[in-house]
């Protein structure tokens, strides 16, 4: 709990809307402040990237982190929002994380979101796809 | 010197699963390798957001034959965290119970495996002899050998009652002495030590980079296991230890497993033992789920399984994320193959467990790999272990 408060003190002019559940914590961050939460996370905090969801809502893509960290058996899951549904854009984590580069490439694959930074963004699962994929699968979801 | 290219798959012979690995080699060095995925991709998340949560469950148990009670398992916990669900006490130890049966099961798979790449068919053998104890452990809980439907949200489907423990204990006993015995071969065989030490190496760095989870991280000196981490289920009311070891290769991480078998036998002891006295509901009922999201987690024989779940508060899922632990895992190959003799690329390759069919949850066809000519990794690895086998016992 006080490593929760210590993020608080230290990042809480960076993050937005938060929902705190026990041992789960759920943070909406700007994508111009997303690689200095990473990097504080990761780097300071030491927490480990389970992964990373993306979803398409009414509005907007959303692309939600799950950072855990290990020590505490905490989430900490940083939100970013996509207004932008036709050229969804955020920076890449992958620079500061290694372990990023195929959760983002998947993201990348399936729902079209362009990691700026990335250092091999290419699709992960659907590349040569048997029936050349054009675009990206959240786009067929409908059909 | 030459760099010459060795692409291995996606079909071979060799693997077990569709990967296709592209070693670039120097003489007998590699110098890197690229990994392409995307043969067995089924998209269970998509699937899943059209069923109804617990149909969601009998979903991702068919994610992976091997790992089918961890993935429900965080399947139950990501709906359970939404809405805070409460377990009964009895409920709580038999999926403990059932799950790490499944760590024996998968371990024992993965030594028999490991035991056939380097040339050593006798371990093979006896390591899948002996795991099928456990699948018969398993019918006698379930009535399935695999896929055993155990899971549901707020506790578990079936109950185990005393008949059926004493019927388990019976076996485990044999199983825990024939453990042993493998355990003791393997530890005193000079030929392996020389063949697995050294090989193969995952740095803490880099596993703490690449964000690694399980045995694999747990064998380079990070001390991560969700089970004393965020203890769920009867994980806290258990005795257990983690095993951590420092060095990094694949020596190592067949230690790790090996000495899980024993704690994950210890725990399960201490789960029959409690089941005989713990009585009570073994499942609670649970009407809606409202909205809101969970995150699951469990700490499934490959590492961590983590499921995500959001709810609109109607009876399915809006969505609903999986990440098995050898989606984390694979990359590592990056960090561990560079350097390494192209005799050891096998055994590195197979020293995570990968578990494609997690990892991928479609099915793709390569066209330009028509006309790669596949090299027999196998022959090379089982070559090895004989000329050290022949060097040290002078035959």
């Amino acid at each position: 709990m006080a490593k929760m408060d210590q993020f608080f003190a230290e990042m809480g002019g960076l993050i937005g809307k938060t929902i705190r559940k026990p041992k789960r914590i759920y943070f909406d961050v700007d994508k111009n402040n997303l690689t200095q939460v990473v990097e504080y996370l990761f780097n300071r905090m030491h927490c480990r990237l389970s992964t990373a969801t993306a979803t398409e809502t009414y509005h907007n893509l959303e692309v939600l982190y799950h950072f855990s960290h290990d020590a505490s058996g905490d989430y900490y899951c940083p939100r970013v929002l996509i207004t932008d549904k036709q050229k969804p854009a955020i920076p890449s984590i992958t620079p500061i994380v290694r372990g990023a580069e195929w959760i983002e490439r998947e993201m990348f694959d399936f729902w079209g979101i362009e990691f700026i930074g990335h250092p091999n963004l290419i699709r992960l699962l659907a590349r040569d796809h048997p029936q050349g994929l054009d675009k990206p699968l959240r786009f067929r979801r409908d059909k | 010197m030459n760099k010459n290219q060795i692409p291995v798959g996606p079909f071979h012979p060799l693997l077990e699963e569709a990967e296709y690995f592209n070693i670039t080699v120097e003489g007998e060095t590699v110098t890197d390798i690229e990994m392409d995925i995307g043969w067995m991709h089924r998209g269970h998340e998509f699937i899943s957001e059209q069923k109804t949560f617990t149909q969601s469950i009998f979903l991702v148990e068919r994610i992976c034959g091997i790992c089918s009670t961890s993935h429900p398992i965080a399947c139950v916990h990501a709906i359970e965290d939404i809405d805070n669900v409460e377990i009964p006490l009895r409920a709580r130890y038999i999926r403990t119970l059932v799950a790490e049966l499944e760590r024996i099961h998968s371990h024992l798979l993965w030594l028999g495996l490991a035991g056939h790449f380097i040339g050593y068919d006798t371990l093979w053998m006896w390591a899948w002899k002996y795991r099928e104890p456990i699948l018969q452990m398993f019918e006698i809980i379930s009535g399935n050998r695999n896929h055993y439907g155990m899971m549901r949200v707020g506790g578990v489907a079936r109950d185990v009652d005393v008949d059926k423990i004493a019927a388990l204990s019976k076996i485990l006993d044999q199983v825990d002495e024939k453990m042993e015995m493998i355990a003791k071969a393997a530890n005193d065989d000079p030929v392996l030590k020389s063949r697995l030490q050294g090989v193969g190496i995952l740095k803490h760095q880099d596993a703490v980079n690449f964000c690694a989870v399980g045995p694999t991280a747990r064998a380079s000196g990070v001390k991560i296991d969700v089970r004393k981490d965020e203890p769920t289920d009867a994980y806290d009311l258990v005795d257990f230890k983690v095993i951590v070891l420092k060095n990094g290769d694949v020596y190592d991480k067949t230690v790790v497993r090996l000495l899980e078998i024993f704690e994950s036998s210890k725990i399960i002891r201490q789960c029959m033992k409690k089941l005989r006295t713990a009585n009570g509901p073994i499942l609670n009922s649970v009407k809606e789920i409202p909205p809101g999201e969970g995150i699951g987690r469990y700490e499934a024989p490959r590492g961590e399984v983590f499921h995500y779940m959001r709810s609109d508060g109607s009876n399915r899922p809006i969505r609903h994320k999986v990440r098995a632990p050898s989606f984390n895992n694979i990359p590592t190959y990056i960090a561990s193959c560079k350097g390494i003799p192209l005799a050891d690329a096998l055994i590195t390759l197979a020293a995570v467990d990968p578990c494609y069919c997690c990892t991928e949850r479609a099915i793709r066809i390569n066209h330009s790999a028509e006309g790669a000519q596949p090299i027999d990794l196998l022959r090379l690895s089982r070559e090895k272990t004989e000329r050290i086998r022949r060097t040290i016992h002078g035959a």
